[in-house]
């Protein structure tokens, strides 16, 4: 007993309070977010920062759906919350916790901050931002586009009341009320969903699957252009990760011109084009068709998105 | 009363009480907790079992018709039959007959949680056998306040029941070794062969036994030729470890094939699609530091990032300091003695030791096997994680078992020391029992943030991590898995049954239908709410928030109109469950 103690056995000792030390840890733990009503102190701070066109984020984005909770429809769109990328935005809002950032706001300029709480509020602004002029999935309604299949020729009618269909666990995306229904079969339409990309993100789109045989071509009419046609194409994630399926080819036409073809290959997830519009840019163009095609049209749930700018 | 008769005396009152405290507390905190998406099937099966007995008990002549035993036992093949049969025969007799339980639930939960009690149990003889009651009883604690094993404890389900068969058989095995009887041999063999009836963990059993037996053989042998003796003792621990496993191959089958009627008949050919099933099981989804899994390759440090951010620091610390301890008192003997002419380190660590006593059940070698063996499976990139920690869970006694020693041997240093400033210390150091003030404010020390890890968590058992990941706040940044199973819809049945309008519908994904009926019949949710497998149509959806299962909220927001939830349900502000409902007008 009258040997001085090693190091060791001082540590030893100290063990039980490492065991305080993590009691302390765990309380820490529970309260460091803040609790899913704390979240309604951004509604005032974000309505008043926010502009007409602002994105808001939410950094980590875990906390996005306290977000859309506390913020509504009006403050987080659907159109905004399943953007196909940020490019398109000048300004977003980011609320953020826990010190956490958003990283698809990366280099982008603080113009403001705010705290409420354990919240912290900032306004930024996009250094690569750039302007869409038109945006196709916006305007895939009756009046502005139609929707036909080529081969045999057939014509997809606008529904604006169809049954809302939806694939449930492991399903396809959901069919909206409103779309262009096409004859043989339910998965034959045009309208607007969301898809879940590569990363489970979602991803508004304009679903388009293709008929066995030739193209399902969505035109719109009277569209004002810039100097390129850009979007995104893919399929529900979890439908193209076996690799299996058909490529599936988007052709561009305006007026009656193919500016470009846009090939998705399964395992591409959310991938972008961007085609130069030549001696068409800066024009109105009569029509724009997009076009969809698969040499095999089994299980190819295409969703696309495009824009000019 | 002799000092063997107290001990007796004692270990049967710690016993008893850990059961019954551990049983107790699952029974009062499982009215909160919804049903995991399994449980739902093996309510379906069981019910199926629970018919075959009632016409067993009515006409035993008619139940052994091969036909009728298929008829009844051919539900759910892919488990074996011994533990939906106790939920079978616990929901027939404890509920249907004398109505034990406020809940229909809870009577098939009832006899897993029995044996996670029964692991407590377990777990604090081995260790105070082993290492000393202190070591014993802080083991059964060790286990009993890991998160996911409380969680764990209560589902109709066969990972708590197979922790407690896997360490049953490994007990009754290092009893072997030890007992001049022929018992213990045969318990072992019949508990291998009611873990081979609980789950297919228990595949591994033989492995363990006999690598154990393998490499006790080798380190004998280079014990012996270092030391220049043999111990007699190791031949007659031979002689029973061979008569264990001899038992295990004979008994093992014959209780396994005994108690799963589903084998009565072609029993060839349906125990190869048993195993069948489990050898090439598909491979669910499971995101892991922000990544989806799927397919193989899976990741190595899965089961070892998992458990050190969900089983407690304390524990995980505690442990490392026995088997720090453990090596030291073996002196990693013989290895190190094998060593010691190689290594000044070495020599100096093993200077004036003496040799460590025999151990005819050469404990810390099994213990230390039993959790590489039930870890092993995933150092393969092949080995599917999906289940999260549940799968490797067998192995959590074991590393109990060493948290234990390590919190003997703190207490053991920290008692020297109080000795040794006696004068400062006295208080803690009461006439009579010096130890026992002590080791009690040690112990509460060292319990304290697992039983607040394992409390806080209820009932969002597999989103809970502990503060090492940041809690259920940092895994979530982290990316890890924050629920499956779609049993959180039990923590949000107040809110369904306000909310939903009267004979209402709520989709609800992944909640599979026998669990939502279950809540119904517990009476946790109204009878007249619907469940639905389409959002389209659907007063409510549900969502269970897993990395691969977005597209299920996105179809709620493209049916709904709207990417707004009217109910977030959670752990810590993290969400795990969310409800949307139409937006006004569609």
């Amino acid at each position: 007993m009258s040997r001085a103690p090693s190091r060791l056995r001082w540590a030893l000792v100290a063990i039980p309070l490492v065991g305080i030390a993590e009691l302390g840890a765990q309380i820490w733990a529970t309260h460091r977010a803040p609790t899913f009503d704390a979240w309604a102190a951004i509604e005032a701070p974000v309505r008043a920062l926010k502009q007409e066109g602002d994105l808001v984020v939410i950094a980590p984005d875990w906390a996005d759906p306290l977000a859309r909770r506390a913020l509504g429809d009006a403050l987080m769109p659907l159109r905004d919350v399943a953007r196909p990328d940020e490019t398109r935005y000048a300004h977003a809002i980011e609320v953020s916790i826990l010190g956490e950032r958003a990283k698809e706001l990366r280099g982008w300029r603080e113009e403001s901050r705010t705290e409420a709480g354990k919240l912290l509020i900032r306004r930024v602004e996009n250094p690569a931002y750039q302007a869409v002029i038109y945006d196709f999935v916006d305007h895939a309604k009756p009046g502005e586009a139609d929707v036909r299949g080529t081969d045999p020729p057939l014509t997809c009618t606008w529904n604006a009341n169809a049954p809302i269909v939806a694939g449930g666990l492991g399903g396809h995306p959901t069919f909206p009320r409103e779309r262009f229904e096409c004859p043989g079969g339910v998965f034959f339409n045009v309208g607007v969903t969301v898809i879940a990309d590569e990363e489970f993100r979602p991803r508004r789109c304009l679903w388009s699957h293709p008929f066995a045989r030739g193209e399902i071509v969505t035109r719109w009419r009277d569209v004002p252009l810039g100097q390129v046609i850009r979007g995104h194409g893919g399929l529900y994630w979890v439908t193209e990760r076996d690799r299996k399926g058909a490529p599936i080819t988007l052709t561009v036409r305006v007026d009656g011109d193919a500016v470009g073809s846009f090939v998705h290959h399964d395992g591409d997830g959310w991938k972008g084009f961007e085609m130069p519009l030549g001696a068409h840019a800066g024009k109105v163009a009569h029509e724009v068709e997009l076009a969809v095609s698969s040499p095999n049209y089994k299980d190819r749930h295409f969703c696309f998105e495009a824009d000019t700018r | 009363m002799s000092d063997k008769a107290r001990g007796r005396l004692t270990d049967l009152l710690v016993s008893l009480g850990l059961f019954f405290g551990y049983v107790t507390a699952l029974l009062r905190s499982v009215q909160d907790l919804g049903y995991a998406r399994d449980e739902g099937f093996y309510f379906q099966a069981s019910s199926s079992y629970a018919r075959w007995f009632e016409l067993l008990f009515k006409d035993r002549k008619a139940a052994f018709v091969p036909q009728t035993v298929d008829a009844f036992w051919n539900a759910n093949p892919e488990h074996p039959g011994l533990i939906k049969g106790l939920f079978a025969l616990s929901s027939l007799i404890l509920q249907k007959k004398y109505h034990l339980f406020a809940m229909e639930g809870t009577s098939y939960r009832f006899p897993a949680m029995v044996l996670g009690g029964l692991a407590l149990v377990l777990v604090y003889l081995w260790g105070a056998e082993a290492r000393g009651r202190v070591a014993g009883l802080a083991a059964a604690l060790f286990l009993a306040l890991m998160p996911r094993f409380f969680f764990q404890a209560h589902l109709a389900c066969f990972d708590v029941p197979i922790v407690t068969m896997w360490t049953l058989t490994a007990y009754a095995y290092w009893k072997s070794l030890r007992a001049p009887s022929l018992v213990w041999p045969v318990l072992t063999g019949v508990a291998f062969g009611l873990a081979l009836d609980t789950k297919h963990n228990a595949w591994f059993l033989p492995f363990l036994v006999v690598a154990h037996i393998v490499a006790r053989e080798v380190l004998y042998r280079l014990d012996a030729r270092i030391q220049g003796q043999r111990e007699p003792a190791f031949a007659v621990s031979r002689a029973r470890s061979f008569t264990a496993l001899a038992a295990m191959a004979v008994f093992g089958p014959i209780v396994f094939v005994a108690l799963w009627p589903h084998l009565w008949h072609d029993t060839l050919a349906r125990f190869r699609w048993y195993v069948s099933f489990h050898l090439n099981h598909e491979y669910y989804n499971m995101e892991f530091l922000g990544k989806n899994y799927w397919v193989p390759p899976m990741p190595r440090a899965y089961a070892w990032v998992m458990t050190a951010t969900t089983v407690p620091g304390i524990t995980l610390l505690l442990f490392l300091v026995g088997l720090g301890a453990r090596a030291q008192a073996r002196r990693l003997s013989p290895l190190a003695a094998a060593l010691r002419g190689r290594s000044a380190w070495i020599a100096r660590w093993a200077e004036g030791r003496p040799p460590p006593r025999f151990d005819a059940g050469s404990t810390d070698l099994l213990w230390l096997f039993a959790l590489g063996i039930n870890y092993a499976a995933w150092t393969s990139t092949g080995t599917p994680i999906f289940g999260g920690t549940k799968h490797w869970m067998t192995a959590y006694p074991f590393l109990a078992l060493f948290a234990g020693s390590g919190f003997a041997t703190v207490v053991r240093a920290l008692r020297r020391e109080l000795l040794r400033q006696r004068r400062r210390f006295g208080w803690a150091l009461a006439a009579g029992r010096p130890a026992l003030p002590m080791t009690a404010l040690c112990g509460a020390a060292v319990i304290a943030a697992p039983a607040a890890e394992t409390i806080h968590a209820h009932p969002w058992g597999l989103s809970t991590y502990t503060p090492l990941a940041g809690g259920a706040p940092g895994a979530a940044t982290l990316g890890l898995n924050r629920t499956f199973w779609g049993y959180t819809t039990g923590a949000i049945t107040a809110d369904l049954n306000r909310e939903v309008p009267k004979r209402g519908s709520v989709y609800i994904h992944d909640t599979a239908g026998p669990s939502w009926d279950m809540l119904a019949t517990d009476g946790r949710l109204r009878r007249d709410i619907r469940g639905v497998w389409s959002v389209a149509g659907a007063d409510f959806a549900l969502y269970h928030h897993e990395k691969h299962m977005r597209g299920q909220e996105f179809q709620a927001w493209v049916a709904y109109g709207t990417v707004r939830p009217t109910i977030v349900g959670g752990l810590d502000g993290v969400p795990v469950i969310l409800v949307y409902k139409p937006k006004a007008g569609r």
